[in-house]
Parts: structure tokens; sequence; C-alpha cells
């Protein structure tokens, strides 16, 4: 028999999901697919052409007659059977049986759930990376609606609360099984790609924020938002009023606090530089 | 090694024609047919029923969940799948009534008439195998234990299904993907026979890389278990077969390399007992 020497295994179009999805065309309409490529994945080997989601597909031209037009990696696959599987999540929680019943509303058996951990922790990672990236396009749009003049800049305060509500409030439909989901975050396991996820949306807030530091304010900006974010998810789990509004409430306080905290610092620091340099003069008072 | 090319094969250690081997392998399960399970339990000192159940936790199915059981023999792994879909119904029915929290008691008994009729939730195994003998005492302890729903009984040869493309969620082949002549077609008709998205699981003795582990296992295989054949099933040379049947068989790497070839993707494998069984896993995408 032969020895296989490759690395990656062979870029090869998957059949049978190519077959089904050029039998249900109308079902294609899942904007975020093309789009959810940057944060999560790493990019599939080699080079594989981008799908269109929707309209006619591109024929690849000068590749050898063997690729399929819908040529699709077993990562775009992956990600279209997890998008499926969160609308049943509220019904089934982030489970193997969510997963399931996504692969099955594809067309595929309900055994393809089986490419995925059972405590669903994929389904978890990739709907939080999803959720990290419609924020940014959210503040992408803003930013250059106050580029273009239409639009006031915001202060900083209001600003970092626009942007942690927006984004906690992606959470709402699945509120109830919230909980569950962040405990398989913390698993040892997933914790360096939700920590990932985590660190980039907060950088993503500083930097349509405007935030330009390149000093230990980098470090201690950052540290403060996360705190906010993680402190304000929290109180949203076991929050019950109307709109969620005393988890804003709370949020605004926070970020309030944040505020007064770092004018509380930098005069510390100030009146730190006056007292050194009253020292010093007194020194070279004495010395004299 | 493996299979060679050309008429000739190996039957253990032997050389044998295509025809031959099939005929061997045929009277092989004729004989050990009806002490199968004992034997299992005496050589593998009841370990075998652990590795079933991991297949059937790494399976994980969900109700609804057609499965075909091939070389499926006795029943072993049919006999699990029905109590793991049943236990799985069972809780989400509970799940479901702890959600309704007011229910009267006329609702929670239509709740449970309702779902008696299909404890299984519409849930299947066919097993398949090619060797009548021992369809027929996998039928016996089925009637023994109570299966009797969702469960059907196929005379079939893995090279040549006698089935539909497109049909199965789960395809497994439990300790009998090494008594296939060409397992290049097997696992074809594997792949034919599943849906898009279905799995391809194997369960099977594997290499152990492991050097001193493998002395001992060495030691074991031969001084052992045809010991223990001759015995308690009074044949030696069936259980010399197995042995050595074993070692003929396509390591990890390889068997996994075949399992490529015949269009599974996402295919992977996992060692139990470092590596004295191995259960490869692929799916139809």
């Amino acid at each position: 028999a032969a020895v296989r020497c490759q690395h990656y295994p062979p870029l090869r179009a998957l059949q049978a999901s190519a077959a089904l999805r050029r039998a249900s065309d109308e079902h294609k309409n899942e904007p975020w697919t093309s789009s959810s490529q940057q944060h999560f994945d790493s990019p599939p080997a080699g080079h594989q052409p981008e799908q269109e989601p929707q309209g006619p597909r591109p024929s690849y031209t000068g590749q050898g007659g063997q690729e399929s037009e819908d040529y699709e990696s077993e990562e775009q696959l992956q990600h279209r059977i997890l998008t499926a599987a969160l609308e049943f999540v509220p019904e089934h929680g982030w489970t193997a049986e969510a997963i399931a019943e996504g692969a099955k509303t594809l067309g595929l058996s309900v055994a393809a759930a089986g490419m995925f951990h059972s405590d669903g922790s994929e389904l978890i990672l990739h709907f939080v990376s999803e959720c990290n990236t419609k924020l940014s396009k959210l503040l992408e749009k803003e930013q250059k609606l106050v580029q273009l003049g239409e639009a006031e800049k915001k202060p900083i305060d209001e600003f970092l609360r626009h942007a942690v509500e927006a984004r906690l409030r992606m959470l709402i439909p699945y509120i109830e099984k919230w909980p569950q989901a962040l405990s398989v975050l913390l698993l040892p396991r997933n914790i360096p790609s939700s920590l990932n996820l985590l660190t980039s949306m907060i950088d993503d807030i500083w930097y349509y924020a405007g935030d330009q530091s390149t000093d230990f304010n980098w470090y201690t900006r950052r540290a403060v938002l996360t705190g906010i974010y993680n402190t304000t998810e929290l109180v949203m789990m076991q929050d019950s009023s109307p709109d969620f509004e005393d988890t804003w409430r709370f949020l605004e306080n926070r970020v309030a606090d944040a505020m007064a905290m770092s004018n509380t610092a930098s005069q510390v620091q100030s009146t730190g530089e006056a007292v050194v340099q009253g020292l010093m003069g007194a020194a070279v008072t004495v010395s004299n | 090694r493996g299979l060679a090319a050309g008429p000739e094969m190996h039957f253990g250690f032997q050389t044998v024609t295509e025809e031959e081997r099939r005929e061997k392998i045929n009277q092989v399960f004729e004989s050990v047919a009806k002490k199968y399970d004992v034997m299992n339990d005496s050589m593998t000192l009841g370990i075998h029923r652990v590795w079933k159940d991991i297949l059937m936790h790494k399976m994980n199915p969900s109700p609804g969940t057609l499965l075909l059981d091939v070389a499926g023999g006795t029943g072993d792994i049919a006999f699990r799948f029905i109590n793991y879909v049943r236990s799985k119904q069972e809780h989400q029915l509970q799940r479901k009534l702890k959600h309704h929290q007011n229910l009267s008691w006329q609702e929670i008994f239509e709740s449970y008439q309702k779902d008696k009729f299909n404890s299984l939730g519409d849930s299947q195994v066919v097993v398949c195998d090619i060797n009548r003998e021992m369809l027929k005492v996998g039928k016996q302890k089925a009637q023994h234990l109570g299966y009797s729903e969702g469960l059907s009984w196929v005379l079939g040869n893995a090279e040549e299904l006698p089935f539909d493309n497109d049909k199965f969620d789960v395809y497994t082949i439990a300790f009998g993907i090494r008594n296939v002549t060409r397992i290049d077609l097997a696992l074809q008709e594997a792949y034919r026979v599943l849906k898009p998205g279905g799995r391809f699981l194997c369960l099977e003795f594997s290499h152990v890389s492991n050097p001193l582990l493998s002395r001992l296992y060495d030691l074991y295989s031969f001084q052992v278990i045809p010991v223990l054949g001759e015995v308690i099933a009074g044949d030696w040379k069936s259980y010399q077969y197995l042995v050595e049947s074993i070692r003929q068989f396509p390591p990890q790497e390889e068997l996994k390399a075949m399992i490529e070839d015949a269009g599974f993707f996402k295919v992977d494998y996992e060692n139990l007992n470092f590596g004295i069984v191995a259960i490869h896993s692929g799916f139809k995408l």
C-alpha cells in the first residue's frame, strides 16, 4: 500500500455536501458565513477560493477541471452547520443535539454532529466569534458616519457604554442557556480560545474608541474594560428587569467609576510629581 | 503488507487464494459462533465490553438515528445502541416535562402514552452479517434479552451490501473488518450506503507501538489465547487464526489512509489500551 507523506488532508471537493447545496440553492441566505473567516479560523491550508453565498456561482477557470463550482472546505461546512445549529439552542441548549438539528436543516445526517465535541464547545466559540464580528462591523459603520460628518463623535464614556451594551444585547435570544455556555468557555481546554476572543473584542472596542496609546495605558485600559464587560455580563445573567434596564444602569455606573478612577490616577500622578520636585528642591537647598 | 495483489492473500500467517480465504473464514465463524461471546470475555478479560461501550459513547447517537452494524453477528453493538437511545429518549422526556410545570394529570398521562409507542424515537438498527450461524446466535440473544423493537437482521456481504445508496446515518463495523477479504470494497460500500453527513466507525484490533507492552501482548496472544480456545471452545485453529490475523491487519495510519481513499473526510483514530484496539472515524461530507 502506498505510504502517504502529506501534512494536510487532500484538498478534495466535498462531494456529498456539494450535491446537497446544488439541490437546495434557495436555502442559502446566511449573511454571516463569508465574513466570519477573519477572527476565529486559521485559514485552511492552501489556496481555496472563497465562496459567494448568493447569486450565480463563479466558475474557476484554469483549475484543471477537477474542482467543481461549489468547492467548499471542511471548515466552511462546519461553519454552516454551526450557524444553522444556533436556532435550536434556545430549545436544546449548547449541546450536540442542537448541532444535530442544525445539520438536519442542511440536509445532512444527524451523525454529522459527531464532528464536534459533545459539550458544544465549538458551537459556543463559533457564536462568540460571530458576535464579535458583528460588533466590529457595527462600530466600523458608525465610525464611517462620524468621519463623513453625518454623526456626532461620542464622548468616551458614552462610546464604551454603547459598545458594551450592543455586544451584550446579542446574547438576549440565548440568555437562558448562556450561563451554561460561560461554564463551558471556562473549561481548561477552551480557555486559550475564549480568552483570545475576549481580548480581541476588547481591543476592537478601544480601537474604535480612538485609543492610540502605545504606553502602559494600553494594558490598563484593556484590563479595566475587560473587568467592566465581564461583571456586566454576570449581572445580566440574573437580571429580570424589563429590557434589562438594571444591567444598563450597572454598566453606566461601572463606566463612570472607571472614568473617575482614571482622573484620580492622573491627579495622583501629578501630585506625586509635584511632591518629588519639592523634595528635590529641598535636597538641593540643604546640600548648599 | 496486508492485502497482496493477485490471487495470493493471507489467512493468518498462511498464504491462500481469495476464494480459499473466504471459505476458511466462513468455516472459522461457523465453528466459533456458539461460543463467540464466551470466548470474547475470556480472551479480553471482559474488557471488550468497555471497548464497545466507548464506541457507543463516541457515536453519541441522537434519537432518530439509523444505524447499520456490519459484521454485527451476535448483536453486541446493536443492543448497546438500543439501550443508549432509549435512555436518551427518557432523559429528553423528563426534561420536557420539567419545562411544563403546570400540567394537569390528564396531560401527563397522555404524554406518557404518546411516547410509549416510540420509546426509541424512530431510531433503528440493522445488523448485517455474512455468516448465518452468527446471525442465528444474535437473534436468539435478542429474544432472550427482550430486544425486538427497531432491530432487524440481514444476511449480507460487507463487500457488496444489499442496501440502497444514502440510507444510513451511521455505519459501524466492530472486530469485523479484519475478516473482510477486500477491505477497500467494504469501505467503498460503507461510503455508498451512508447519507451525506453520515459517519463511519470502525472498532478493530490494531498495532501496539510501545515495545515492552508489545512483547507482553505477543506473549499473551500466542501462548494464552489459542490454549483458551482449545479449552473453552474446543477449537485451537480458529483462535490461532484470530491472533495471526490481528498481526496481518494494517496499522492505524494505513487504515486511516485507506478510509480517506474511499472518500471519507475528517478521518481520525483513537487508540484504546495503547493501541491494542483502535476506533477509526470518518464522515461522508
